[in-house]
């Protein structure tokens, strides 16, 4: 049975128990370095010139191509970390649900290219760059003195990563977090409804799509804001004459 | 050269499967449109060699040298980018399914599984693909700078994202059931029982395929869910400026799509390669599997020939109202029913019962 070894991602046969002490586990993980090496100068490379691109485009929907393109690649780089259910994470949640809400949008509104206006708040530039260089700095001194530390984690790597044990550590030792985290996405949610409906005024000459749907005073008439009470109807003017809106000359036309 | 060795077979692998479900996608089409023919009393392609075998054939060649035309106002990048975008993500997912159990291969001796490869989180990276698929129709209806293309591209991915929703609750049911997102240990686990009832489908997880099949149809923008390319409002919906192979490209997406979505559905729900007499020959399997697939792809078209489209109101409310709920309450009786012990018991009851199905 072909499995891979999670210590150096290559195929192996599952019943081969030995692979991780012997002289071949050896070799492959020496060749696999440099083959983990190469992988990784393509991807950073590609998410940091997908960043860069992302902030330097002028056409919105280009930036947000270039956001997907960072996300992408960081997903390749945590497939060479052995973290592929991260990976996957990151694509669905990321690349598939989120980006594709920005990209609608975009594409909802039909945004043009941004003019270039005069920058106004110019004294922000030196601090980003002073920002950047600081974050650069811990980087390096990151990579630097503390990796080489004795005190790295390097405790049974090849648990880590793996959906199970993610699974394990999110409904027991995390469980708190991740209870309060997702209480946090409900409150977005109905966040979002609530002020969707309250400031959800369409011109009064809106129109109601053919079919049942439930249609708000409010929406029909705006001096009557926060009035939601509402009716299930076929047209405007059903909706106009059960819920008592005059409608005004103009609509009647 | 072990590396080599490994990195050959997978290429071996690949070819393989991509030949065979291109094949497969190229007569689909044919398929579909004979089988529609028969549903609408007429009789379809049937010139090009006997009968109509090599129709498929003859569109390639027909699509390869049709006048390539790109729109004036067109975003040029976008608009070379999106048929590539959708084609290759609905290619990528292939190389996760299970086509066969491990068979002999007798001329260099050597066992293998029918599975291009293995690893931990399969069935998320099948989804973690397919959601990125929908830039493709998107990012066409957008940059062909068309209005008709533009509300194609709007429609389909305000549905795909809101049929994702429902595609993703209901294979975790499947997920809970196995503990596994591995595609060939869920097949294996289906074939711990006796014949036909150890599918998910059968006795664990109706609910659970109802929704997945009902989502499916959706996400691949077939009928009745087909809004994104509705002929009768939008000409042709996010492909309307597209032309030659380009078009091409996204008819196929399509219909690989199909087929990856009736593979997934085999895996997960009819026991994959799984059938009577497949421990004593093996390759009985990839039949099986192929079988069950072409089912699905029937099933889809028979769909196309008897059902109206939905209206795009009718299309949310269903997904968000009905799908989302059926896929969450599928997923709390199947915890409940794994934790109570129901598919532990129904197992064992089931195996002191193989008289059956052999």
């Amino acid at each position: 049975m072909i499995s891979s070894c999670s210590r150096c991602l290559r195929g192996v046969r599952q019943n081969d128990h030995n692979h991780g002490d012997t002289e071949a586990h050896r070799d492959c993980t020496e060749k696999r370095k440099y083959v983990t090496a190469l992988l990784f100068i393509l991807f950073a490379g590609l998410a940091i010139g997908c960043a860069i691109s992302m902030v330097a485009q002028h056409n919105p929907l280009y930036s947000a191509i270039s956001l997907i393109g960072v996300f992408i690649s960081l997903a390749c780089l945590y497939v060479t970390l052995a973290a592929p259910f991260i990976a996957a994470v990151q694509v669905i949640v990321y690349a598939g649900a989120i980006m594709v809400l920005v990209v609608f949008v975009i594409m909802l509104l039909n945004v043009e290219e941004e003019e270039r206006r005069p920058l106004r708040l110019r004294y922000l530039v030196p601090i980003g760059i002073g920002l950047a260089a600081i974050l650069f700095a811990e980087a390096v001194f990151i990579i630097f003195f503390v990796q080489n530390s004795v005190n790295t984690p390097t405790t049974n790597i090849s648990d880590i990563g793996l959906t199970s044990s993610i699974g394990a550590g999110l409904f027991t030792r995390y469980l708190l977090p991740f209870e309060i985290t997702s209480l946090l996405l409900l409150m977005a949610i109905v966040g979002a409804m609530t002020l969707a409906r309250r400031g959800g005024l369409l011109p009064s000459d809106a129109g109601v799509v053919p079919g049942d749907q439930m249609f708000s005073k409010e929406l029909l008439d705006r001096r009557d804001v926060g009035d939601l009470s509402t009716v299930v109807t076929h047209s405007t003017a059903e909706a106009a004459r059960l819920l008592g809106v005059e409608r005004s000359h103009d609509d009647a036309q | 050269m072990d590396d080599l060795v490994h990195a050959a077979w997978l290429l071996v692998g690949i070819l393989v499967a991509f030949t065979v479900v291109m094949t497969m996608v190229a007569y689909t089409v044919l398929a579909e449109r004979r089988v529609l023919g028969f549903i609408q009393g007429r009789l379809g392609p049937n010139r090009v060699g006997p009968g109509g075998f090599l129709q498929p054939l003859a569109d390639l060649i027909k699509f390869i040298f049709k006048e390539d035309i790109v729109p004036d106002k067109s975003t040029r990048f976008v608009y070379f980018l999106a048929p590539v975008i959708a084609t290759t993500a609905a290619l990528m997912t292939i190389v996760v399914y299970p086509f066969g159990p491990e068979v002999h291969l007798p001329l260099i001796n050597k066992s293998i599984q029918l599975v291009i490869t293995r690893f931990d989180v399969a069935l998320l990276y099948v989804l973690g693909i397919t959601s990125v698929g929908v830039y493709g129709v998107a990012l066409a209806g957008w940059s062909s700078n068309n209005k008709y293309s533009l509300m194609g591209g709007l429609r389909s991915s305000a549905q795909m994202i809101s049929y994702e929703l429902a595609l993703g609750l209901a294979l975790i049911g499947v997920i809970l059931q196995s503990g596994t997102l591995d595609l060939y240990g869920i097949v294996e686990q289906q074939a711990g029982h006796i014949g036909i009832t150890g599918w998910n489908i059968i006795w664990a997880q109706p609910l659970g395929f109802l929704v997945y099949l009902i989502a499916a149809i959706a996400e691949t923008n077939r009928v009745p869910f087909d809004l994104p390319e509705a002929e009768t409002e939008l000409v042709a919906g996010f492909h309307t400026e597209y032309s030659a192979m380009k078009f091409a490209l996204f008819f196929l997406a399509e219909y690989v799509n199909m087929f990856t979505v009736s593979m997934l559905a085999t895996t997960l729900f009819l026991g994959g390669w799984n059938g009577p007499f497949v421990h004593e020959v093996p390759w009985l399997g990839v039949f099986y599997f192929l079988g069950k697939v072409i089912l699905f792809l029937f099933l889809y078209i028979w769909l196309r020939g008897t059902l109206p489209r939905f209206r795009f109101d009718q299309l949310m409310s269903f997904g968000w109202k009905y799908l989302v709920p059926a896929a969450i309450i599928n997923i709390v009786l199947t915890a409940t029913l794994q934790w109570a012990g129901a598919f532990d018991y129904l197992s064992k009851f089931l195996k002191s019962q193989s008289g059956w199905f052999g």
